[in-house]
């Protein structure tokens, strides 16, 4: 056989006779076989990283920094252009001086809350003192779009009667520039002042101003009006507020209206609805255009009992339900509304519990009778017309009469509002006075809508920004999961579409930023119910471990051995090699 | 009162089974959220009658309407069958897709959504049996389906959107059923039949999902589609209880939608929804006549069958009707029993309208009397009894009841062919797809309209499909007529058949084949081969086999139609009019259950650890061939045995050699024994090899 080894014939051939081989060696020990099993073991060890690498899970790398950055600070800076303008000051105070006092309150007002959509880093406020005798402008940058001289004073205007639509027709003619929120301070008129927020981007005051208290008095007025009304939108709590927005990334709106008739063996109303959507939704839904895409569907369901109950009260002549009661009105067995985000119930009660009311905490009976249950969306209880006295048995069916529907859309809208975040008021009192808010036609205002879509915005890169801090959170708790290119890229796409959104607001393109936010979410979202997020339990470690260690255990065991014995042969053969040589050195 | 939560595994619930719940987490801990346990209050006012006899039939809204109706039927096997139809019609405008007063949202949105022209879903539990319960009346061939989901299709798109306008329809329709429909997405498991099933333009599409389990979470959804739910009217008769325990029970929902294009009159929506369930009358008088009639039919009642009553009808429907239908069989049957005593009773059966007769008694009388006219035979002829709800109200329920007094033996009129479809063959390898057909005696005295060219000809069509992974050979179509073999061109006059392609399309067969008139049975036989599925595609269940949909046989020269002498009333019946319509009489046959093999699906992990092991032996008896002084070792070994260390250290080296793995050699036999070892050893080599080649060559 091959593998005798060199040393023993040498040993047999030239070692004299009284050579003990166990104890001395007289030829050098061999090197070969130590080489061959510690190359195999060299080769093993080096390849592991190799295997390792081969067999690891497929992760795509997020840019986890940059995600943490957006995360800590989801926010869009719109540049606010506002433009103040005095008329008929006699005094002729100086703009400049106007400009700085009103900056200062406006910083006053904001300082305290640092909020997206917020004007922070760019604001620019143009004072305009037009008297009779002279005109005297600041203009922060550009004059193209702000107020020219005497146009107001031109169109000779009576501010002190009580005809507010008409100003406001008439401030539209003049100053109507969009992106601009302009106050006209007018002096002279009444006892008093008097401010007024228009429908469109423009408020006016009047009152006659003689003093210097009074001229501050004006200036407090008109940097609150800028920054309540027009920055803030006339809500308390600012733009963000909780995470609720009732617009998908896509824009898309459904508001589905539901009758529900509570008991149709006493009576069956109908409504037509068909009339109502053309007459009094359809200019609603053409002015909220820009921010959604509103459809809406309608539906008349049958016995739907509400799940709470009722009590009678003699002091109110109708069945009472309170506050209360109301997380258990909704009956979420029995009626089977739309998971549409803004659904609106019209509830009629059944006989049994006809004036159906609802008691406020105040005491009193709500006037409205409706109320916003979460994640349902509007319920107003409409009891049918004089269901108390009326004894008839027989089923009989109805249709809701015009007033009626008008009295609940009325409602409605406030309801619509409210889900917005915009108050439906007509009056607001601010720290230094009372505003009246001159109610559109149409629903919303036109800086009410310019607020929304900058919140529109601001809620989806919010949104954007939570879904991406979510995942890359939940990709970072588990290392064995595998991501795919696919999340890679969303995210990636993800990210430039927010930052473009970002770029876009600050050089004041609402449109464009409102679609870019949108567009951020929308990927953030797929790539954060990516299917193939999924497959983290199709490959865990003991699987991994059942695969390789069949083959690797047994090997690496031999090859260690091996390795051990020869490395332990070769010391002691040499030990016994280099004895010998020593003791061949002494007997020479 | 009391909650109850399930934990389902079932496939729907789990992706397919790739989910599946880890029971080793048990015991599970659920929470409830967000919803309140309410008292029930008392209804003072319940003793009030709410309704006046009058029953005026309300205005409708919009043009949308509703009806609700219910067929009652005992069948001779003293079963009895309850056909529940509701309608609703929604007239097509443009802006009716929008808002609607009675017809549902989600099918409005559904239709309009998908382009649906024509569709029909059923849920169907148990099988419809042909012989007892009949299979020539419109009843049987609308209403019996096969086990399982089936759905159909016809969507008014181009031929080359239809697989996706389909794929979306069954994710929704899954979403609205609480049912795993969206099975029905991947195109192994739909079909385009253009032959047999339907006349249609390549726009149809079939799939059936046969081991579809049915129960109440696919009746909820089904219910609220209707305006007043299980609350009221005939609904309320839906004790889930009662029905699920039936023999028979089948949820379908059928619509049809007519383009606006159209100028007829019932252009719009049409949703037919119906629900068959066949019923064991619990005999509630047993105890008295149990011994004195064994073989009398049962005496029932509405309220005895469903353990409700009818609590009036649902105040938004238009009509609100129950039928009590006796068949041809068992009207000419009562005929000849009262001829049979004509001469000792003097009333007749014309006279006395037939209701309280000698033979049975109807506890309601009822408001219309419907009898079938059989213009062909003038022979005996089915009679309806209609009975309104108008009249009856919470406090007055409608309780419909029969009692039998003599017993009535009578069969159900059957198809011209009793078809039944087996397997044949044994083995996991192959086997054979025979589907027969019996004629029954209904097929005598036919109408002769179909005799051609002097010939008498049967047609019948047969629709066929199988998954991808029986592959059958349509070559091997043998037909048999009469027992006897015959040439497929004398029978099949048209044959279209699509091959399955694996894991793609599964195979569809059609044929219309032209039987002559006498024959007395049919057969074919198909062979097939099955096919092997990747892991992945077992379902979780794997050793319960594989179910082979049910094969639609229809006789188009048939046709299942009841004529009624003209009446305003029928009209305006949707089931009685449904009964009017001339549909070809079909029949399905039955589900087969295939055995695959199914792998052990730990075998990747084995076959991992074997060839991993003889891999890691291969290479550590390398590495040893390569590293071992062989006379080295022999020398140590033979100087330790020289030694003569005592007894203890010889037993401890001889133990560490063999923990060693190496052969102890004894120092006296040492060449002779690697020799004889090295023969040995290719010995057991050669005795394996032959093991081997003989299993692999005769095995």
């Amino acid at each position: 056989m091959s593998e005798i080894s060199p040393e023993v014939p040498d040993n047999r051939q030239d070692a004299p006779s009284h050579v003990d081989p166990n104890s001395t060696r007289i030829t050098k020990p061999g090197v070969k076989r130590l080489v061959l099993t510690l190359s195999v073991l060299f080769s093993l060890v080096l390849g592991f990283p190799f295997l390792w690498k081969s067999v690891e899970i497929y992760r795509s790398s997020l840019p986890f920094g940059e995600i943490s950055e957006m995360e800590s600070n989801p926010s869009l800076s719109f540049p606010c252009r506002f433009q103040a303008v005095f008329i008929n000051f006699n005094s002729n105070p100086s703009p400049n001086h106007l400009q700085l006092s009103i900056l200062d309150k406006i910083t006053e007002l904001t300082s305290n809350s640092s909020q997206c959509g917020a004007c922070a880093n760019d604001l620019a406020l143009s004072v305009t003192v037009d008297s009779i005798s002279s005109c005297t402008q600041t203009h922060p940058t550009d004059n193209s779009n702000y107020y020219r001289c005497g146009a107001i004073s031109a169109v000779d205007f009576d501010f002190s009667n009580d005809d507010d639509d008409g100003v406001d027709e008439l401030l539209e003619s003049v100053l109507g520039v969009k992106n601009v929120y302009s106050v006209v301070v007018v002096n002279g008129g009444g006892e008093g002042i008097r401010a007024v927020v228009g429908k469109y981007r423009h408020a006016w005051i009047v009152g006659s101003v003689e003093e210097e208290e009074e001229e501050s008095v004006l200036v407090s007025r008109v940097a609150e009006i800028f920054v309540k009304m027009f920055v803030n939108g006339g809500t308390e709590n600012g733009l963000i507020h909780g995470e609720f927005m009732p617009v998908g990334a896509d824009r898309r709106i459904v508001l589905s209206f539901n009758l529900l008739n509570a008991e149709p063996n006493d009576w069956v109303y109908d409504w037509d609805f068909q009339r109502v959507d053309e007459t009094l939704l359809a200019p609603i839904i053409k002015v909220l255009g820009p921010i959604a895409n509103i459809s809406v569907e309608s539906q008349v369901l049958y016995h739907t009992p509400k799940s709470s109950f009722s009590y009678w009260d003699e002091k109110w002549k109708s069945y009472i339900f309170s506050t209360k009661d109301l997380p258990f009105f909704v009956n979420s067995n029995e009626w089977h509304l739309d998971t549409s985000i803004a659904a609106g119930g019209r509830y009629v009660p059944s006989a049994k519990e006809c004036p159906l009311s609802l008691l406020l905490p105040t005491g009193e009976i709500s006037k409205t009778n409706g109320f916003i249950s979460p994640m349902w969306g509007g319920v107003v209880v409409w009891n049918p017309p004089g269901c108390l006295n009326s004894e008839t048995n027989h089923p009989s069916r109805h249709t809701m009469s015009r007033e009626d529907l008008q009295a609940v859309f009325e409602v409605f809208m406030g309801q619509f509002r409210q889900l917005f975040g915009l108050k439906s008021n007509n009056l607001y009192i601010g720290a230094s006075g009372t505003y009246h808010l001159l109610p559109s036609g149409k629903g919303f205002t036109e800086w009410e809508l310019d607020v929304l879509s900058r919140q529109f915005a601001c809620f989806n890169l919010h949104s954007c920004a939570t879904t991406l801090g979510s995942l890359s959170r939940l990709v970072q708790s588990l290392p064995r999961m595998i991501i795919m290119d696919e999340i890679g890229k969303l995210v990636q796409f993800s990210l430039e579409a927010a930052k473009l959104a970002q770029s876009n607001a600050s050089l004041g393109d609402n449109e464009s930023s409102a679609v870019s936010s949108g567009q951020a979410r929308s990927l953030a979202e797929d790539a954060f119910f990516h299917p193939s997020i999924m497959s983290i339990s199709y490959y865990s470690f003991e699987h991994c471990f059942a695969i390789y260690s069949p083959f690797f255990l047994p090997v690496s065991m031999h090859v260690l051995l091996a390795a051990l014995r020869e490395w332990k042969r070769y010391k002691q053969e040499k030990a016994k090699y280099t004895a010998w040589k020593a003791k061949v050195k002494v007997e020479s | 009162m009391q909650i109850e939560a399930s934990l389902w595994n079932a496939s729907w619930a789990t992706d397919g089974g790739r989910m599946q719940i880890s029971l080793s987490y048990a015991p599970f801990e659920a929470r409830y959220r967000g919803f309140d346990v309410a008292r029930c209050s008392v209804d003072k006012s319940s003793d009030m009658n709410q309704f006046s006899s009058s029953g005026s039939v309300l205005k409708q809204g919009g043009g949308e309407e509703f009806s609700e109706e219910l067929l009652l039927k005992p069948f001779p096997d003293r079963k009895v069958l309850a056909h529940f139809h509701f309608q609703s019609r929604a007239p097509h405008s443009s802006s009716h897709g929008r808002h609607h007063h009675l017809f549902p949202k989600a099918i409005a949105q559904l239709v309009k959504k998908f382009r649906v022209k024509e569709m029909e879903l059923s849920f169907t539990q148990g099988r419809w049996r042909y012989e007892q319960w009949g299979g020539f009346d419109p009843l049987s061939s609308n209403n019996a389906k096969p086990p399982g989901v089936e759905l159909w299709a016809v969507f008014d798109v181009p031929q080359s959107l239809v697989d996706v306008y389909w794929r979306n329809l069954t994710h929704t329709l899954s979403g609205l059923f609480c049912a795993s429909i969206n099975f029905l997405e991947s195109s192994t498991t739909y079909s385009a039949p253009e032959l047999t099933f339907k006349p249609s333009f390549g726009n149809l599409r079939y799939g059936t999902l046969p081991r579809e389990a049915v129960c109440t979470e696919n009746l909820t959804p089904w219910l609220k589609l209707l305006p007043c739910r299980d609350k009221a009217g005939l609904s309320a008769l839906m004790d889930r209880p009662s029905i699920y325990r039936g023999f028979y029970h089948s949820q379908r929902l059928r619509l049809t939608s007519s383009e606006s294009g159209s100028d007829e009159v019932d252009s719009g929506i049409g949703l037919e929804q119906t629900l068959t369930v066949v019923l064991q009358p619990s005999s509630w008088r047993t105890g008295k006549t149990y011994s004195v009639e064994t073989n009398i039919q049962p005496s029932w009642s509405i309220s005895s069958i469903f353990g409700r009553n009818i609590p009036g009808k649902c105040v938004i429907a238009k009509s609100s009707n129950v039928y009590l239908h006796l068949d041809n069989g068992l009207v000419g049957e009562l005929k000849n029993l009262e001829r049979e005593n004509a001469k000792y009773v003097a009333n007749t059966f014309e006279s006395e309208g037939f209701q309280s007769n000698h033979a049975f008694k109807i506890s309601v009388t009822p408001d219309k009397v419907f009898e079938e006219v059989d213009y062909l035979h003038g022979k005996s002829t089915s009679v309806i009894y209609g009975f309104s709800v108008e009249k009856y109200s919470d406090s007055q329920p409608f309780d419909l009841g029969l009692t039998w007094k003599i017993p009535v033996v009578w069969s159900c009129q059957q198809a011209p062919l009793h078809a039944s479809r087996f397997l044949m063959g044994s083995g996991n390898e192959r086997g054979a797809i025979a589907i027969s057909l019996e004629s029954t005696e209904s097929s005598e005295g036919l109408p002769t309209s179909h005799i051609i060219d002097g010939r008498c000809e049967l047609r019948v069509d047969i629709f066929q499909v199988v998954p991808w992974y029986i592959k059958v050979y349509f070559h091997t179509l043998q037909v048999f007529v009469d027992k006897q073999p015959r040439a497929m061109a004398d029978v099949v006059d048209k044959i279209r058949v699509s091959p399955s392609k694996d894991k793609v399309s599964p195979g569809v067969m059609e044929m219309i084949l032209k039987l002559p008139c006498g024959s007395k049975s049919a057969a074919f036989s198909l062979e097939f081969d099955k096919g092997f599925l990747h892991i992945d595609e077992y379902p979780p269940d794997a050793n319960q086999g594989f179910d082979i949909p049910s094969a639609l046989i229809s006789f188009p020269s048939f046709n299942a139609r009841m004529n009624f002498s003209e009446d305003e009333f029928l009209n305006n019946s949707p089931i009685l009019s449904k009964f009017q319509e001339t549909s070809p009489v079909l029949s399905y046959t039955e589900v087969l259950l295939i055995p695959l093999t199914t792998p052990d699906f730990s075998m990747p992990y084995n076959v991992i650890t074997i060839t991993c092991t003889v891999f890691a032996l291969y290479f550590g008896s390398l590495l040893n061939v390569l590293r071992r002084r062989v006379d080295e070792e022999e020398r140590i070994l033979r100087s330790r045995a020289g030694r003569k260390a005592g007894w203890i250290s010889q037993l401890l080296s001889r133990l560490s050699a063999k923990l060693r793995g190496r052969p102890q050699e004894q120092p006296t036999s040492s060449l002779p024994y690697s020799f004889i070892s090295f023969r040995l050893v290719l010995k057991i080599l050669l005795v394996a090899s032959i093991a081997v080649t003989w299993q692999y060559y005769f095995g």
